[in-house]
């Protein structure tokens, strides 16, 4: 109830001095549409149409305080061109730098894959709900991921991979349509030669330089072992992939609350309310993007 | 909640003291309707208007607006600011300022406070006016008949006399200076009651009460019902641009002429806006008229009332005369209206 | 904030070229209009060609086409593909590009207008092979459009830059009323007064309806447009069918999914 009715004034302010008095979660709560410069420190040309950026948050108070949960994304902005929402690829457990996989698929991407090291870009987040990494801690774990599914992915992947010892089983499945769309390659070499995971890595079409399986990521679902009462599953991908890969993970007896699942929609906003991420009666952007079965089919459209 | 009566003829003094000290915006003729505008004398007042053609939220959320300011060679935002006046309200109806305490579970008390909403809200004064229904009118069926709280005064007609909550100590000094507020007596306590019970009585009983609707909107969510109402959609997005608690946004930057800087800025958005729910490559993950206009009211009727408690329709009615494909929540009653007397049968 | 570092060459600016076709110039003119910022626009681009202003011929070599009018002459689709091969984006510019607009509506009857206007020999050999006009769109892929006739200044200059440096706004289907009702309008369907904002592009901000004047279409019909539901609403309100459909040809007439309305 507006008591004390008096001129003011909206106000955005860059706040470029180091000497300001608020902390770094202040400022960014003071204004949460307001993009803080992010400087690219690296680019890797993972397939034909996907690069892996790292940004550094260039104000070492915003950067201290950003910090992220696996399955959350951030807004990226090139200002006159406009704003994205991306997930976080890297680790919680590594701060400092934020990692995103982009694929080039519209006129924002293509502005942004013609970037270069030491460019700036405008960062704001992270935004939305995360995998529950507390909960899964001592558990089992079953990760399915499909195409570009693998970012928001790999962020839970290496976060687990850095606390191994905490977990149990782990199995990752991940699927692309050609042997040159997989990414990350060398990063599951290694995995695959540590023995860290259990890894299936498939392709819908497979060809000469394929020695994995071929089919569909649903596919190694056929001789896969797992405790039910222990795991929890955990998948992304396009959007005609979740149907099939719940159904083979209830057919292994993983509870409805664990198997976990990010959504993808257009969070403009990443605030709860543009609008344009909503599915039925939830936004993909607080109430999401993951989000478990259980919520997915109380939820109308989201699968 | 405090109540005093002031005479009708004190009107005047009340929005002249209150035109000493702030902006006021109230409701004026504007060709066949009314709109909600800038007036500078009691005397440009409609205070006996029905409704206007677009909703209060346009004070709060303009249509287009700007968030921030930037250097394209930096790629970095620039000093803005943008002053915020102090603003009185004059005349809001009950379904209006119930519209607004919806828009403020979103904008100001939900997670991230939007600085421009509640900068804009904090500046502003409502002093809402009782209202009779009209042909279009359903409020009474979501309780947004009378307003509880978002309110500083609210003027109810008495006959010549207003009884007049009062809410804020803001509005009440100035009543008190601009009014001579007395104690209700019994008759005009009375009165009120009586005034009530017409309004309660005078809603057009062709409109079914459905309170169970939000259970029937996930009940028949499949149903062809959809098909045809989102077959007529026109697709013009007029049911948001009326609509007091459509809030939808889309954010686009626009550069100045010289390409060197540029504004992002907030514009009007609405569901059943085609590229609404388009994502990155080009899926719309809601392709039809059938998809949209089901959402839209599914949101109305069922999404926000699960996670604020509180149906996102207020039973304006302007979307009735809005949407030119009589699409609205009255067709959607109808619908489940027809449902049950067919089972019926 | 420095950024010297990484300091490196800017890109060359865009070189562009403006073509007519059949057209009034009007939208050309319109460009031109942009007198105080003109400079300012010029400064992000590299202009090659531009008719109006310069008779040098067109060059070999360019990065952006804007292009005005629609296509009337088998000349002008040979110009287009040629364009088309050169150019990284097409920018279709004003009503005739992009809908044919009032040149469309000689569709199905250019042999006996030409006649009509040039005797019975027909139009002189300058005139060109003519064809029924038909948008560019007809003839080579379209990457962005500036609607209306004639285009607004700043619209196109909003265009341009989108075109020259990226942006993820998508191009809007939505029809008119929504913009109308954001001016505080009441409807002309209410008075029973035909206007075409009901199946017409949005994008204008509903200025002639602003101003009180019913809208001409002039921005094309919508690809999402609801013929069928507008011309229940025509009925509905005592607007007749016969004249929402007649004053829709102005600026769709050879758009195809016009006729296909009228087989419903």
């Amino acid at each position: 109830m507006p008591n004390n009715v008096a001129a003011s004034a909206i106000e955005v302010h860059p706040f470029h001095d180091a000497g300001s008095p608020m902390t770094g979660a202040e400022r960014m709560a003071a204004n949460p549409y307001r993009p803080w410069p992010a400087r690219i420190t690296s680019i890797t040309e993972l397939t034909a149409t996907e690069k892996l950026f790292e940004f550094r948050l260039v104000d070492e108070c915003i950067r201290n305080a950003f910090r992220h949960e696996p399955g959350q994304f951030v807004e990226l902005s090139i200002f006159g061109v406009g704003e994205a929402p991306i997930s976080i690829s890297s680790s919680p457990s590594k701060s400092g730098f934020i990692e995103l996989c982009v694929r080039r698929a519209g006129r924002f991407t293509e502005a942004l894959h013609k970037m270069q090291c030491g460019d700036i870009v405008g960062i704001r987040g992270p935004f939305g709900r995360g995998f529950p990494f507390e909960k899964m801690r001592g558990h089992d774990i079953l990760l399915v991921a499909g195409g570009l599914g693998i970012a928001p992915l790999r962020s839970l992947i290496n976060n687990i991979h850095d606390e191994r010892s905490d977990f149990g089983k782990v199995t990752i499945i991940y699927g692309s349509k050609t042997p040159q769309e997989v990414m990350f390659r060398n990063q599951f070499e290694m995995w695959r030669h540590r023995k860290d995971f259990d890894l299936y890595l498939t392709v819908d079409h497979a060809d000469e330089t394929w020695d994995g399986e071929e089919g569909l990521v649903t596919k190694p679902f056929e001789h896969l072992e797992i405790n039910p009462d222990t795991t929890f599953g955990a998948l992304c991908g396009p959007p005609v992939m979740y149907r099939f890969v719940v159904q083979e993970m209830r057919k292994k007896g993983i509870s409805y609350d664990h198997i976990y699942m990010s959504f993808e929609r257009h969070m403009k906003c990443g605030m709860g309310k543009c609008g344009h991420c909503q599915i039925g009666h939830q936004y993909c952007c607080i109430d999401g993007p993951v989000f478990n079965y259980w919520e997915a089919k109380n939820i109308q459209g989201s699968m | 909640m405090l109540y005093r009566v002031i005479d009708a003829s004190e009107l005047p003094s009340l929005v002249s003291a209150f035109l000493e000290t702030y902006e006021v915006i109230a409701p004026v003729k504007s060709g066949m309707s009314h709109a909600y505008s800038t007036v500078e004398s009691f005397e440009e007042i409609a205070l006996d208007y029905t409704t206007t053609i677009t909703p209060l939220k346009k004070l709060f959320l303009p249509v287009r607006e700007t968030l921030l300011t930037f250097d394209t060679e930096t790629n970095d935002v620039t000093e803005y600011s943008e002053p915020v006046v102090p603003r009185v309200v004059f005349g809001a109806h009950a379904c209006d300022i119930n519209a607004l305490n919806s828009l403020d579970l979103v904008f100001r008390d939900g997670p991230y406070p939007d600085p421009y909403y509640t900068a804009r809200r904090n500046a502003t004064l409502i002093v809402g006016i009782s209202c009779m229904p009209t042909d279009t009118c359903f409020c009474h069926l979501w309780g947004s008949d009378e307003a509880r709280f978002g309110y500083d005064l609210f003027l109810q007609d008495i006959g010549g006399k207003y009884l007049v909550s009062i809410s804020s100590v803001e509005a009440a000094n100035i009543l008190e200076a601009a009014c001579s507020p007395r104690e209700a007596t019994d008759e005009e306590r009375a009165e009120f009651r009586h005034v009530t019970r017409r309004r309660q009585e005078a809603f057009n009983k062709e409109i079914p009460d459905i309170q169970e609707v939000a259970m029937l909107m996930d009940a028949f969510h499949s149903d062809p019902f959809w098909e045809e109402l989102g077959a007529r959609c026109l697709s013009c997005t007029a049911c948001a641009s009326a609509c007091p608690t459509c809030y939808c946004f889309d954010i686009r930057d626009v550069r100045t002429p010289d390409g060197k800087h540029g504004s992002r800025e907030r514009v009007w958005d609405c569901c059943t806006n085609p590229q609404f729910a388009v994502v990155a490559g080009g899926h719309n993950f809601r392709p039809d008229g059938r998809n949209r206009v089901r959402h839209r009211m599914y949101h109305k009727l069922n999404g926000f009332l699960a996670t604020h408690d509180r149906m996102l329709c207020v039973g304006c009615g302007r979307c009735v005369r809005a949407c030119k494909a009589n699409i609205n929540p009255i067709e959607v009653l109808k619908f489940f209206e027809r449902k049950g007397a067919d089972d019926a049968e | 904030m420095s950024n010297l570092e990484f300091e490196r060459e800017r890109p060359a600016a865009p070189r562009v070229v403006v073509v007519g076709l059949a057209s009034c110039f009007g939208c050309q003119l319109q460009i031109t209009n942009a007198e105080p910022y003109l400079l300012d626009v010029l400064g992000q681009i590299d202009l090659r060609y531009w008719q109006l202003a310069s008779s040098d011929p067109m060059p070999e070599e360019f990065d952006v086409a804007v292009i005005e009018g629609a296509a009337t002459t088998a000349e002008d689709i040979e110009t287009l593909k040629a364009v088309r091969k050169k150019a990284s984006a097409v920018i279709a510019v004003g009503a005739c590009a992009t809908t044919a607009g009032i040149p469309g509506m000689a569709a199905g009857n250019v042999e006996a207008g030409a006649a009509a206007v040039y005797g019975e020999a027909g139009a002189p050999e300058a005139c060109g092979e003519l064809i029924d006009p038909a948008p560019i769109s007809a003839y080579i892929d379209v990457d962005f459009e500036v609607l209306c006739c004639p285009i607004d200044t700043f619209a196109f200059i909003d265009v341009l830059q989108r075109a020259i440096y990226g942006s993820n706004r998508l191009p809007q289907t939505a029809t008119l009323c929504g913009e109308c009702k954001h001016n505080d309008r009441g409807c002309f369907f209410g008075r029973g007064v035909l206007c075409l904002g009901l199946v017409t592009r949005c994008g204008c901000g509903a200025r002639c309806t602003s101003l009180g004047r019913p809208c001409n279409g002039c921005a094309g019909l919508s690809p999402d447009a609801n013929v069928a539901a507008a011309r229940a609403v025509c009925a509905e309100s005592g607007v007749s069918v016969t004249a929402f459909d007649e004053a829709l040809q102005m600026f769709n007439y050879v758009n195809p999914a016009l006729s296909e309305a009228s087989e419903e």
